[in-house]
């Protein structure tokens, strides 16, 4: 009787424990994010401030430019790095490709909508470490309101275009049934091209042609310079058009890639 | 002793024919991670071409202390994944209640199960770097030296997989440790950099809390002749003595756990 009590109470007891178990899942999840990015920009400060310790001037910009810059490339990230690529995969190994494809609605259109939703989201996540990063690093943003409209626009385009982009990259997918590497090799592509470590003024001029020549900058160091200040504002009408010139030409090339992929479709079961 | 590194082999040579099954991916998966390196090591090499001193080191002795971190990183990552997976792959599947009925050490049948191929990118990358800027800077591997890079790599290795042990541990209470173990494992990106460029709480946090240091910037230093290097050669003791302190908060923690339900 006893015994069968206990043998209740504790099963009781573990499933009782099941629920703060999964809550505290999701705050240490928050917590050790903030953690990891103090960690990120930590490192980001004190290596730019020991590469400062013995120069004033660097390519023509000041510490608290590079700072600046650097900082605010970390927060603007997800401005460069989408999921699509992910997310063909899983759509593929599912099976559930066909299904998007049937809907009454654009596929590319609907996809858009869902990677803007997601800028949204981790934007939103980034604001206290951005918080913290002005209290700490003394991270400013600019009070002029030009800058301000230049830099969103700029962005939106930048996003836009590397959406095309992914999209074109996102349809290897189709290619192959391993995403994973392809994924990695990407990320670290895009970390260099996007001009996320380095301000681009830094670069040789090979290597800034090289990196101009892809859209990965155009995401994310072309609208963080000029909210850095380091892009003077009265360039922002060059950059949209050259930004619009991108979108254009990566819209097309990615339907048109999308088109002949498709076809080759391979249903892992699913 | 000889019993477990018999299984070991077993084990590996198990988990190898599996990965021979999908060759390309084992290529991509042991390539893939190289990129971010690369990334990381194109950044130093665009700013450190304009400004040759990163607080008094030059450009190959901080890419030699990038090397040392990504070596014994990767040894971690080949030998100890499962450290990372075992709250979302064993403990909430019940997966792991097959290690506990088993006659040899859950813990190795846990780290044994899965040798982890997208190690070996950072293996080769972190090797290469040490050699390569040690060749640059002209320094003559004697004796000490190179035993100084056998017993750094292997202590630093298990500095890493001791500490991801003992975070990992949580995983008996909170089920997915991941987040525990982030949170103790980033702080090795500071180790990427010559600890001196940091303020001094964090080089003695890095030192003497979660020795990272031990893992790349006291080695680095050691074959560069500079004399906080010597520190160097307590590894293997911090090592040691990390990994009981891990392997006993285990034991502790196994006797906690008490499965799923699934």
């Amino acid at each position: 009787m006893i015994h069968s009590l206990n043998r209740r109470a504790s099963m009781y007891g573990a499933l009782f424990a099941m629920i703060p178990k999964m809550f505290m899942a999701y705050q240490l999840w928050f917590w050790a994010g903030l953690v990891m990015n103090i960690i990120s920009i930590t490192i980001l400060y004190f290596f730019w401030d020991a590469i400062y310790a013995n120069a004033t001037i660097i390519s023509g910009l000041t510490r608290e430019q590079t700072l600046n810059y650097v900082l605010l490339a970390f927060f603007f990230m997800p401005l460069v790095s989408n999921d699509l690529l992910w997310e063909f995969g899983s759509n593929l190994r599912e099976g559930l490709m066909i299904h998007h494809l049937l809907r009454p609605v654009n596929f590319q259109a609907m996809n858009y909508a869902q990677q803007l939703g997601g800028l949204v989201t981790r934007m939103a996540f980034q604001l206290p470490i951005m918080l913290l990063a002005m209290f700490l690093f003394d991270m400013q943003f600019p009070a002029d309101l030009n800058t301000w409209v230049a830099f969103l626009l700029s962005a939106l385009l930048g996003f836009t275009a590397m959406f095309f982009f992914s999209w074109l990259m996102a349809c290897m997918a189709f290619y192959t049934t391993e995403i994973w590497g392809l994924g990695v090799l990407l990320e670290g592509i895009t970390i260099f091209f996007s001009g996320s470590l380095v301000p681009l003024a830094m670069m040789p001029a090979w290597l800034r042609g090289i990196v101009l020549s892809v859209p990965f900058a155009q995401a994310l160091a072309v609208p963080v310079g000029l909210l850095a200040g380091i892009t003077p504002v009265s360039d922002a009408p060059r950059i949209w058009l050259i930004q619009l010139g991108w979108i254009i030409s990566m819209w097309i090339l990615s339907n048109l890639v999308f088109r002949v992929a498709v076809r080759k479709i391979t249903v892992q079961g699913g | 002793m000889t019993r477990y590194l018999d299984l070991y082999w077993l084990f590996l040579i198990q988990r190898l024919k599996t990965l021979m099954e999908y060759r390309a991916s084992f290529i991509l998966g042991a390539a893939s991670t190289i990129s971010l390196q690369a990334a990381s090591i194109a950044a130093v090499w665009v700013v450190m071409q304009k400004v040759p001193s990163l607080n008094g080191w030059s450009y190959n002795e901080v890419l030699m202390v990038y090397g040392f971190v990504t070596l014994t990183k990767s040894i971690n990552h080949m030998f100890a994944d499962n450290l990372w997976t075992i709250g979302r792959v064993y403990i909430r599947t019940g997966g792991f209640d097959r290690f506990l009925v088993r006659p040899i050490d859950p813990l190795f049948h846990l780290l044994a199960d899965r040798f982890c191929q997208d190690g070996v990118g950072n293996f080769v990358v972190g090797i290469a770097l040490v050699i390569k800027t040690s060749i640059d800077l002209g320094i003559e591997w004697t004796l000490p030296k190179a035993l100084m890079l056998i017993v750094a790599t292997i202590s630093g290795g298990v500095i890493f997989i001791a500490l991801n042990l003992i975070t990992a541990v949580s995983s008996f209470w909170v089920i997915d440790s991941v987040p525990v173990t982030r949170l103790v494992f980033d702080n090795h990106l500071f180790a990427q950099y010559p600890l001196t460029i940091y303020p001094r709480a964090i080089s003695v946090l890095l030192t003497w809390v979660i020795p990272y240091g031990f893992a790349s910037f006291y080695p680095a230093s050691y074959l560069l002749g500079r004399e906080i290097g010597n520190l160097a050669w307590l590894s293997p003791f911090i090592a040691a003595f990390l990994m009981f302190i891990g392997y006993r908060f285990w034991q502790f923690g196994l006797r906690y756990y008490s499965g799923t339900g699934s």
